[in-house]
């Protein structure tokens, strides 16, 4: 995959993706459920999380998502790292992904090193490559006394640098960060931007939501608002922030 | 479809290194997290084969020639079966990290878990030999027992098969937790694991065809026990099932196990 599309320019390509929830009071997810409501059926609920959008983005592009609560960025994000298929259209992604919210992938029965060894070997990394940055790995989080520590007994704060230091150190070649400056403490906060700015972006296709407009603004060269599951406008940040702000006053 | 998937797998260069990766640490997770380690594993066939051996030679006195060989070879290939298959049924669930995050394949995590239990299984089988070649009243082995080597890889194939099956059904319906473990234990009983053979075929017959761990238990005893040639028609019959199984399987995960990041 990574060799065949590589001299493309577009690093993801949406085309008619649509996403519909049907949402039950009790979930039917047992033989005995349905059989017991074979003949009354509770209508589920049906949410349109996202309604026929297309897009591309471009390969090493920061691409920010705006928009309210609800409004489908996070579902969306789901779907263009391929982990929530499809109802409508397809998504192209050239390129391993990697979708980081509050953690990453890790597993609480695992310590933080071999943590840190699944989720590089499951980034495409060889253990060798990981050898390499296990120590920055583990530096960046600030966790050179829990190494062999299973994450079960880390404080959300400690997983959430282990998580964030993975991700920067190991990272794949489609980054989407939801609302990842709000890890750890103040000081971890600035160091993450920091490095954040400085280098790691660059080379890198970011897709960023964020409800800081001041740092949609800072990194993106283009943002998608979205409302209520549709695309409103893609452009440039300025413009498309001016318009969120000023729709969202109007309410 | 099934093409595909392997030269996907392959294409990326870390991935046999990811598999023993995840394999291992897998393996380490059931056996080293107390104290007696992998001792745990040996303790299950051999309770097994006191109180079957118990039952059945020193009560019922069936008079099957070596038994505790006959049973020991038995228990262990079916002991893996049901590890493979029972222990992944959630396996969507508990390793939902693993794919919740990237756009990694999920067969690759099947693989590994496999894998993990392979290393059980021939660690069994290593205690398996050293019990054979030393207690089993000058038993030995014959060229034959090479064979045993595809049968291993036929159990693989139908484990792994039957593991995509039941485990992607798992998203849909939770209760094939429970109704695997009534098969399982009907399984148990309708193998040819206690019995002798000619008792198994006059009693049940067809079951050797019907049942596909029958095959592979009757086939593995033949070669390694008996120093015989598999049954050619049972042993490509066996293979041929299995692999109805895996695609069966491979066609149920991509069926189902696209909508595993948001059902579970």
């Amino acid at each position: 995959m990574e060799k065949k599309n590589s001299k493309e320019k577009f690093a993801l390509i949406a085309k008619n993706i649509s996403k519909t929830f049907f949402i039950t009071e009790d979930i039917q997810n047992t033989i005995k459920q349905r059989l017991f409501t074979i003949f009354n059926r509770p209508t589920p609920k049906k949410v349109e999380a996202i309604k026929m959008m297309s897009f591309e983005i471009k390969k090493g592009e920061c691409f920010g998502i705006i928009g309210r609560n609800g409004s489908g960025k996070s579902t969306l994000v789901k779907i263009l790292a391929g982990v929530y298929p499809v109802d409508t259209g397809y998504v192209k992604i050239s390129g391993s992904t990697m979708l980081m919210n509050l953690g990453v992938g890790m597993s609480h029965e695992l310590s933080a090193r071999e943590n840190i060894y699944v989720s590089g070997s499951v980034l495409g990394l060889k253990i060798k490559e990981i050898d390499k940055i296990f120590d920055s790995i583990i530096a960046f989080a600030e966790l050179e006394e829990f190494v062999d520590t299973k994450i079960k007994y880390f404080s959300s704060g400690m997983l959430a640098r282990l998580g964030f230091s993975i991700a920067v150190n190991a990272g794949a070649d489609i980054m989407f960060l939801d609302e990842i400056f709000a890890v750890g403490d103040f000081k971890f906060q600035e160091k993450a931007i920091k490095i954040f700015e400085k280098s790691w972006i660059e080379g890198k296709t970011v897709v960023l939501i964020s409800h800081s407009m001041e740092t949609i603004q800072n990194y993106c060269q283009r943002v998608a608002y979205i409302k209520h599951g549709e695309i409103v406008h893609i452009g440039l940040p300025e413009e498309t922030i001016a318009m969120y702000l000023q729709e969202e006053d109007h309410h | 479809m099934a093409l595909k998937l392997i030269s996907d797998w392959f294409r990326g260069t870390n991935k046999l290194e990811r598999f023993w990766l995840l394999a291992k640490i897998e393996f380490k997770l059931r056996y080293y997290e107390n104290k007696l380690g992998l001792i745990w594993a040996l303790v299950k066939p051999i309770s097994e084969i006191i109180i079957f051996y118990i039952a059945f030679e020193v009560i019922m006195l069936q008079g099957t020639p070596n038994f505790v060989s006959f049973l020991f070879i038995g228990i262990v290939l079916w002991n893996f079966f049901v590890e493979s298959t029972s222990g992944t049924i959630a396996l969507l669930q508990t390793k939902k990290y693993l794919y919740e995050y990237t756009n990694m394949n999920k067969i690759e995590i099947y693989i590994s878990v496999i894998g993990s239990n392979l290393i059980g299984l021939f660690f069994n089988l290593f205690m398996f030999f050293i019990y054979f070649l030393i207690f089993g009243n000058g038993s030995y082995l014959s060229v034959h027992a090479i064979f045993l080597l595809a049968i291993i890889v036929n159990l693989v194939i139908l484990s792994l098969g039957i593991s995509l099956i039941i485990s992607s059904l798992f998203i849909i319906a939770h209760d094939i937790v429970q109704i695997w473990t009534i098969v399982i234990s009907l399984g148990f009983w309708i193998s040819p694991i206690l019995f002798k053979l000619q008792d198994f075929r006059d009693h049940l017959p067809g079951l050797d065809y019907i049942n596909p761990m029958a095959g592979i238990i009757i086939n593995a005893r033949a070669v390694v026990l008996y120093h015989q040639f598999p049954e050619w028609g049972l042993f490509f019959w066996s293979f041929g099932y299995s692999i109805f199984f895996l695609l069966l399987g491979i066609y149920s995960l991509n069926k189902l196990g696209s909508k595993a990041a948001e059902k579970l």
